[in-house]
């Protein structure tokens, strides 16, 4: 040991010995990592079915991603400062159409295959409480990746994209009852059909 | 003395519940007859597999429930201290056999509240009851 290292004030600056023990750690624990990585990727390590639920610290860390994500790249939507009972009673029709199966409706269950599905689609009653008008519309138009949520803007307008943010603001207000009193199915008008043909008819509804 | 007194009272209204549920039954026709009268606390149900039900059915969409990912709803009520609650949606005494009772047909027991009838069976019924009565 030199007179001069003696001397040196400790820590403030490491030797070359110790920068290079320590870029060798960093080195190799960075390999191991890759090492990891390509075994969970080529060796078939990762679940990647739907019958298991996500690793908890992985399902929060996808949730905040994609809040994060709607949050940013909705930031610039202008949403309307309100919504007209007509585009009200058109969103819900067309939520009862085409999102129901997946989300249920106020007092209505989802579809059965719906509680089969990873991650969960959430039920949607208190949405509006949990997002701003904007976020829902960026979620509805653009979906969300590895779920089964499609991006709705590829067979819906604008206008009817607004009209189930319109529906989604006001079901905290409305009862089951009233839900069920104005879906078109149980008032059989045949109004509001959506555009995307429906093979799946729920029975009894 | 207390526990003997409480577990009385359980065993009693679990007998009027079950007659209640036969009634029901009986008057939908669609259900299987209902079990035995449940034992308390542990009535057959599996608190491991009712947490996954809990998670596959979304109760945390509706209801706060400490443990679960991403279960911070508040359309219902919050369900951490269930075991603690004296009454079911305000109108069934909270024993194991009405939770059941309350999981399987909610729409039933009051009729157009805001909980859907999930399509649970009894098993998976009493997998979440156990759930919920495993928390303090």
């Amino acid at each position: 040991m030199t007179r001069d290292s003696r001397h040196r004030p400790q820590q403030l600056i490491p030797s070359r010995r110790t920068l290079i023990i320590w870029l060798l750690g960093v080195a190799s624990v960075l390999a191991v990592m890759g090492l990891g990585a390509l075994a969970v990727v080529e060796g078939g390590l990762f679940d990647a079915t739907a019958s298991t639920p996500d690793n908890p610290i992985a399902a929060v860390g996808i949730h905040t991603t994609f809040i994060r994500s709607v949050q940013v790249r909705a930031a610039h939507i202008q949403a309307p400062a309100s919504f007209s009972p007509a585009q009200v009673q058109a969103g819900l029709a067309d939520y009862d159409a085409s999102c129901a199966d997946c989300h249920g409706a106020p007092g209505i269950s989802r579809a059965s295959w719906a509680n089969a599905m990873t991650p969960s689609p959430p039920y949607l009653y208190d949405a509006a409480r949990q997002w701003r008008p904007r976020e829902l519309y960026w979620i509805v138009g653009q979906g969300a990746r590895m779920t089964a949520m499609p991006a709705w803007s590829e067979s819906r307008s604008s206008d009817q994209l607004w009209s189930l943010v319109a529906f989604l603001e006001a079901m905290p207000y409305l009862t089951p009852d009233e839900y069920a009193r104005m879906r078109p199915r149980a008032r059989g008008t045949g109004a509001a059909e959506p555009r995307l043909s429906e093979p799946h008819q729920r029975a009894g509804r | 003395m207390t526990v003997s007194r409480s577990a009385m009272r359980f065993a009693r209204s679990g007998r009027t519940v079950t007659a209640l549920g036969l009634a029901f039954a009986a008057l939908v026709s669609a259900c299987a007859p209902s079990p035995p009268a449940p034992k308390w606390p542990n009535f057959g149900g599996d608190a491991h597999r009712g947490k996954l039900l809990v998670g596959r059915y979304s109760c945390g969409a509706c209801h706060q429930m400490p443990g679960i990912e991403e279960a911070d709803g508040l359309v219902g009520p919050p369900l951490a201290t269930f075991s603690r609650r004296t009454m079911i949606a305000g109108l069934l005494p909270n024993t194991p056999s009405n939770l059941v009772l309350w999981l399987r047909h909610p729409q039933a027991v009051t009729p157009g509240n805001a909980m859907p009838d999930l399509g649970l069976t009894d098993a998976q019924a009493r997998d979440i009851a156990a759930y919920l009565y495993a928390k303090p």
